[in-house]
C-alpha cells in the first residue's frame, strides 16, 4: 500500500447548530499528475496519477459523490455544502486512478 | 565601463515593466476571488503535519520551555522572531532554534531546507496568529548590527544584472506590475510579507519559508543564491520583519 | 468529397507517426491524455443528447485573469430549494481546451442543503470553464466564463 496521504475535513463555521447548513471542505496532498507532463531532470512523461473518485458519506449515507478528473490542481480542495442532522462522523473516501484508497474521518458534533 | 552596462541593463528590465493600469492587470474581484482561497488553504495540511512533528518532541509546551517562556507568552514571544538568543550568541530564526531543540533532545536535527523543517517552522509561526509582529531591532547590538546587515543585503546590487532586492521592491516600482503580479514594495514601513510566511506557493503546489523565496527570487534575478539561515538570510528576514511590524501575524499564507 | 478523403489520409498518416514515439518529431509531440475527450463530446455524454440552457440560476465564479494556471478557483452555485422533489443533482464543471474536457462531475443530494461547489482546476491556457448543471427534474442548465491565463511574475 501506498504511503499515508495526508488530508484535511474542514467544517465552517466551527461550532454549529444541529439543522446548520455548514461549508465542508476536503484538502488533500496528491500529485495529480495528468501523464502529460515531464519530469524537468529526466525528461521522461510523469505517468498520470489522479484522484478519480470522491465521496462525501455522514453517519453512513452517501452524501456527495464525486468522478474526478486529472484536470483539477495538485494537492486539490473540495467544497460543498451539508446540512448538520444529528451527531455522529463525516468519512472521505477517495481513490486514485492506480488504485490508491484512503479514507479521512471527522467527528460532528452539532452544540444546542 | 562593465557596470555603466550592467545598471543600463537593468534599468532596460524595468522599463519592460507594465503600470497597473495595464490590460494584463487582474482586477480587484480577481484578486478577492483569490484572497477567499486562503480559507482552504492546502498548506493547512502541512501545519497540521508540522504540529504532529513538534508533539514527538513535546509539542508547544516543550518549545515554550525550551525558549525559557511560560506556555501563555509563547504566542507573543514567537511574534518577535528572528531574535538574539544568549544561548547560541547569535540572531537566529524560529527554524534554528527548532533545529537546535532537535539536536540538544537527541534528536537528529533536520536540515533547515526540507519539508518537514517547512511545515514544523510553519505551525510553530502559526502559534503566533492573531499576534502583531513585535521584533525588536534596538534590543541589543546584536539585532542592531543584523538589521544593518539585512539592509545591506537588500539594497546591495550583484549578480548578473547588478539587481538589488530594492530595484524591484522599492517604493519607485509602486503600481507596476511583472506579468499581473503588482511587485510589493518590500522596504515600505507596514509591508507585510513577513506576517504571511510560510505560505502556500500555487506556482510550485508546496509549502514555502520567507527565506526559501528569497532564494528562488536570488535565482531568476541572476543573483548568487545566499543559503538559508546563513547571517545574510537572517539579517534580511529581521529587515523584512521590521517593516512588518505591528501587522497581524497569518500563518499559513498564500502566494501565487 | 474528394477532398475530404485526401485530408482523411493526411490524418491517418499522422496518426501513425504519433504512435511510433521513437521516429522523428513524433517524440516531441504533445502526448495525449489518459482520458482525452473534447467539449462538445464531454457535453453530449454528459446529457445524454439534451441542449442545456444558458441560466442565470447558475452562477459561475471563476477570476477573469488567472494569476497561475496551475491554481484557478472555480465556484459554481445554483439557486435551488434542494428539497427531495426539487433538487440539483449534478454539478459538472468543463474546461474549453485542455485535452480532457471534464474537470468534475458532482453529484449532490438534498442533504448537501445548498447546491455549491467550489474546487481550484488547471487550465493549460486562456479558454472558456463552464458549469453544466442537472436538475432533479431532468433539465440541464449552464454558464460559461472565458478565463484569461497568463504567465504572472518571476519564479
Amino acid at each position: 500500500m501506498a504511503d499515508k496521504r495526508k488530508s484535511l475535513i474542514k467544517i465552517k463555521p466551527k461550532r454549529y447548530k444541529d439543522g446548520e447548513i455548514v461549508k465542508v471542505s476536503f484538502m488533500v496532498m496528491h500529485p495529480m499528475a495528468t501523464g502529460m507532463t515531464k519530469d524537468k531532470k529526466t525528461k521522461k512523461i510523469i505517468p498520470a496519477k489522479y484522484i478519480n473518485s470522491v465521496k462525501f458519506i455522514y453517519n453512513g449515507k452517501e452524501i456527495t459523490n464525486m468522478t474526478v478528473w486529472e484536470s483539477l490542481s495538485v494537492n486539490p480542495v473540495f467544497t460543498t455544502y451539508m446540512k448538520i442532522n444529528g451527531k455522529g462522523k463525516l468519512t472521505v473516501k477517495y481513490t486514485d486512478n492506480t488504485g490508491e484508497s484512503h479514507e479521512k474521518t471527522k467527528k460532528i458534533k452539532p452544540r444546542g | 565601463m562593465k557596470t555603466g552596462i550592467k545598471i543600463a541593463l537593468s534599468v532596460a528590465m524595468l522599463a519592460s515593466l507594465s503600470f497597473g493600469s495595464d490590460q494584463f492587470a487582474m482586477s480587484d474581484a480577481d484578486r478577492a476571488m483569490y484572497a477567499e482561497m486562503s480559507e482552504n488553504n492546502p498548506a493547512d495540511i502541512m501545519v497540521a503535519d508540522g504540529e504532529e512533528l513538534l508533539s514527538y518532541m513535546g509539542g508547544d509546551e516543550g518549545f515554550a520551555k525550551y525558549l525559557g517562556v511560560s506556555e501563555d507568552d509563547l504566542p507573543a514571544y514567537i511574534a518577535g522572531f528572528p531574535r538574539y538568543i544568549k544561548k547560541f550568541d547569535m540572531v537566529v530564526g524560529l527554524d534554528q532554534v527548532i533545529q537546535a531543540m532537535m539536536a540538544d533532545g537527541g534528536h537528529k536535527p533536520l536540515k533547515l531546507k526540507s519539508g518537514n523543517m517547512f511545515s514544523l517552522l510553519a505551525y510553530v509561526k502559526s502559534i503566533a496568529n492573531g499576534e502583531k509582529i513585535n521584533i525588536d531591532v534596538n534590543a541589543n547590538p546584536q539585532m542592531k548590527a543584523a538589521y544593518a546587515l539585512g539592509e545591506k543585503t537588500f539594497m546591495t546590487r550583484r549578480g548578473g544584472r547588478g539587481l538589488s532586492c530594492n530595484s524591484c521592491h522599492s517604493a519607485d516600482i509602486v503600481g507596476r506590475v511583472l506579468r499581473t503580479q503588482p511587485l510589493p514594495d518590500l522596504g515600505a514601513k507596514g509591508a507585510k510579507a513577513a506576517a504571511t510566511w510560510p505560505a502556500y506557493r500555487m506556482t510550485k503546489s508546496s509549502l514555502r519559508t520567507m527565506q526559501r523565496r528569497f532564494q528562488g527570487c536570488m535565482k531568476n534575478a541572476l543573483l548568487k543564491v545566499i543559503p538559508i539561515g546563513s547571517k545574510q538570510m537572517v539579517a534580511l528576514e529581521v529587515y523584512l520583519t521590521q517593516k512588518a511590524k505591528g501587522s497581524e501575524i497569518n500563518i499559513p499564507g498564500l502566494k501565487r | 468529397m474528394q477532398r475530404r478523403d485526401f485530408f482523411k489520409k493526411l490524418g491517418t498518416a499522422a496518426a501513425i507517426t504519433a504512435v511510433i514515439p521513437a521516429m522523428s518529431f513524433a517524440g516531441d509531440a504533445k502526448p495525449k491524455g489518459p482520458n482525452a475527450m473534447d467539449f462538445d463530446t464531454a457535453v453530449k455524454t454528459i446529457t445524454g443528447g439534451k441542449t442545456p440552457k444558458s441560466s442565470k440560476k447558475v452562477k459561475l465564479k471563476v477570476p477573469e485573469i488567472a494569476e497561475n494556471g496551475a491554481v484557478v478557483p472555480v465556484t459554481v452555485t445554483v439557486d435551488s430549494p434542494m428539497t427531495a422533489s426539487n433538487y440539483v443533482k449534478a454539478i459538472h464543471i468543463l474546461d474549453g481546451k485542455n485535452s480532457n474536457a471534464r474537470c468534475i462531475d458532482v453529484f449532490l443530494t438534498p442533504a448537501n442543503g445548498k447546491a455549491m461547489f467550489s474546487t481550484r482546476i488547471k487550465l493549460g491556457g486562456t479558454q472558456n470553464v463552464t458549469a453544466l448543471v442537472e436538475l432533479s427534474n431532468g433539465e440541464f442548465l449552464m454558464a460559461s466564463q472565458s478565463v484569461k491565463v497568463t504567465i504572472g511574475g518571476c519564479g
